[in-house]
């Protein structure tokens, strides 16, 4: 269980990205032969480093709130009180991801100005059904017998949610949590458009400015990054699971 | 200890358990029996509220289930069920100890209860103590199951076609342990089977369940010398109803005392059933069998016209 080998391809990924970020200048003979009409190759508004903490940040935010609000709507529309809004909470948490999070930005930032704040939405809005769905699909998925168990023994609701359901559940949880993570960290770069400065910049101004090498330094440090998180997931222990 | 009061239970307008009245004294096994849908199990679920009866009174020593907090209630009583209902993220001691630690019992005496249990019910601690349920076989995790329900030294046990699930061998030995448990433990217990075998083994107190009514119910052995009806006649097996009633009798019973006559060479303990005692004069084609004590004493003999002759003697 504790293999200290199992961390490191996530650490193989970790040190590419961070190495990708600080020495991207190093890199700028590639950058010249990809882009050699540009008289500057490397994107220097801000330090990649500062980008990438930024573009984490918006991230986890997102993240955190859409866990806060996905697992808590999934637990309520479960209980024996809340099961007539299961339909409900499904169907809400559809509709946040079929709507893209272009229309959000363009929609948000009327009401909440240029910056961070949209892009948190529109994140939020997007990672919640994978969190929604897959909590709804572990809760369900716990055998019928270990529930009538666990209230035969004079378990308290309380009680079977915290010790049994979502242990069982965990695994599923945290995939869907995985899911909406690694889509976010690719979604953030839109953030860009809208004033949030973060690893979308590079991508962005690369466009606008004719100039690939920018959109290819962006495209590099977000898939690293996305490609990072994703594999430190998928070595996370899974308490459910055996 | 458990009465039931004209209870009945309705599902909209139908009516799982219809006007049943049982009593259930202390000590004993009671076993409900009937076919699939004939409201035993909705009754036995009543007994611990995981089903709230719709009309009559059901009575825990003379107090009503009601005033209990559902929780405190199902605490006091043991469950087992037909899939085991074991948390498979629990390890087989941490499964066992729930109910100890539900009651906030000090670790060290809930660890003291597991092995406790563990050992009455031969699971050996170094073996099993760390395995996780799917790591057992089905009798094993059934005696899990039993030991969960046992942990809390209720007085109550509730068993809902607990041995159900097994094959043919492992359910007969599992319920010879849960006889020598019983007769060790005195619990009350209300054990739900559609086995009519099962039911005739484990039983002191049998109760036949037809379509939410109680159609009859005593000890085993009135039950297969008077069925009430049809419908009880032929649960009770029809034609095979002298086998039944034989497996209920000791050999003792219809021996009689050791003759001057040369001691037969078949022999038979004590307290093997009249069934067994056929069975083995059928397979070694005798006549007459020696019957031996604990320590294969002879202390007595048993014909053929014993075993299936006067009846004057029970």
């Amino acid at each position: 269980m504790t293999d200290p080998r199992r961390w490191l391809v996530p650490m193989v990924w970790l040190a590419l990205l961070l190495a990708a970020t600080l020495g991207m200048g190093q890199l700028e003979g590639l950058f010249r032969w990809l882009e050699s009409d540009s008289r500057q190759v490397i994107y220097a508004r801000a330090d990649f480093l500062t980008l990438l903490g930024r573009h984490l940040l918006v991230v986890s935010v997102a993240a955190a709130l859409a866990i806060l609000i996905g697992v808590g709507a999934a637990i309520a529309a479960t209980r024996p009180w809340g099961r007539d809004f299961l339909p409900l909470v499904s169907q809400l948490a559809s509709i946040g991801q079929t709507f893209p999070p272009v229309a959000v930005l363009a929609l948000a930032v009327p009401v909440l100005g240029f910056g961070t704040l949209p892009i948190i939405v529109a994140l939020l809005l997007y990672g919640l059904l994978p969190i929604v769905r897959n909590t709804l699909a572990g809760l369900a998925g716990i055998e019928a017998g270990v529930m009538e168990a666990a209230r035969g023994m004079g378990m308290s609701r309380g009680q079977i949610l915290r010790q049994v359901e979502l242990p069982l559940a965990a695994p599923v949880i945290l995939a869907g949590i995985r899911t909406s993570v690694t889509i976010n960290i690719a979604t953030a770069a839109i953030g860009a458009t809208v004033g949030a400065s973060n690893l979308g910049d590079p991508i962005i101004s690369g466009i606008v400015n004719g100039n690939t090498a920018y959109v290819v330094q962006g495209a590099l440090l977000i898939g690293l990054l996305a490609i990072s998180v994703d594999s430190l997931f998928s070595r996370l222990p899974m308490s459910g699971a055996r | 200890m458990i009465d039931l009061i004209h209870v009945s239970k309705r599902f909209g307008a139908a009516a799982a358990v219809n006007d049943i009245s049982l009593s259930i004294a202390e000590g004993e096994l009671c076993v409900l029996v009937g076919t699939s849908g004939c409201g035993k199990s909705t009754t036995l679920r009543m007994i611990n509220r995981l089903i709230e009866h719709s009309e009559g009174e059901i009575h825990i020593d003379g107090q009503q289930i009601r005033r209990f907090r559902e929780e405190a209630l199902r605490r006091r009583m043991g469950y087992a069920i037909q899939s085991t209902g074991l948390f498979p993220h629990w390890t087989v001691a941490r499964n066992i100890g729930l109910v100890p630690r539900l009651l906030k019992w000090p670790a060290a005496q809930v660890q003291a209860r597991v092995e406790e249990l563990m050992e009455l019910l031969g699971l050996s601690m170094e073996q099993f103590a760390g395995k996780y349920p799917h790591q057992l076989s089905g009798g094993q995790a059934q005696r899990v199951g039993v030991a969960r329900a046992l942990a809390a030294d209720p007085d109550i046990l509730l068993m809902d076609e607990p041995f159900g699930a097994l094959d043919p061998i492992t359910r007969e030995s599992l319920q010879d342990e849960l006889r020598e448990l019983q007769a060790r433990l005195h619990k009350t217990i209300v054990f739900v089977t559609h086995d009519m075998d099962e039911a005739l083994r484990l039983a002191d107190h049998l109760v036949v369940m037809h379509q939410g009514r109680i159609v009859q119910q005593g000890r085993p052995l009135e039950l297969l010398r008077e069925p009430a009806d049809d419908f009880v006649e032929s649960l009770l097996g029809g034609e095979d109803r002298g086998l039944k009633e034989a497996a209920l009798l000791p050999v003792s019973q219809r021996m009689r005392p050791l003759s001057p006559r040369l001691l037969a060479r078949e022999r038979i303990g004590q307290h093997a059933s009249l069934r067994e005692a056929l069975s083995l004069m059928l397979w070694r084609h005798a006549e007459r069998l020696t019957v031996v004590d604990d320590a294969d004493m002879p202390v007595g003999e048993l014909s053929l016209r014993r075993l299936v002759g006067e009846r004057s003697d029970d």
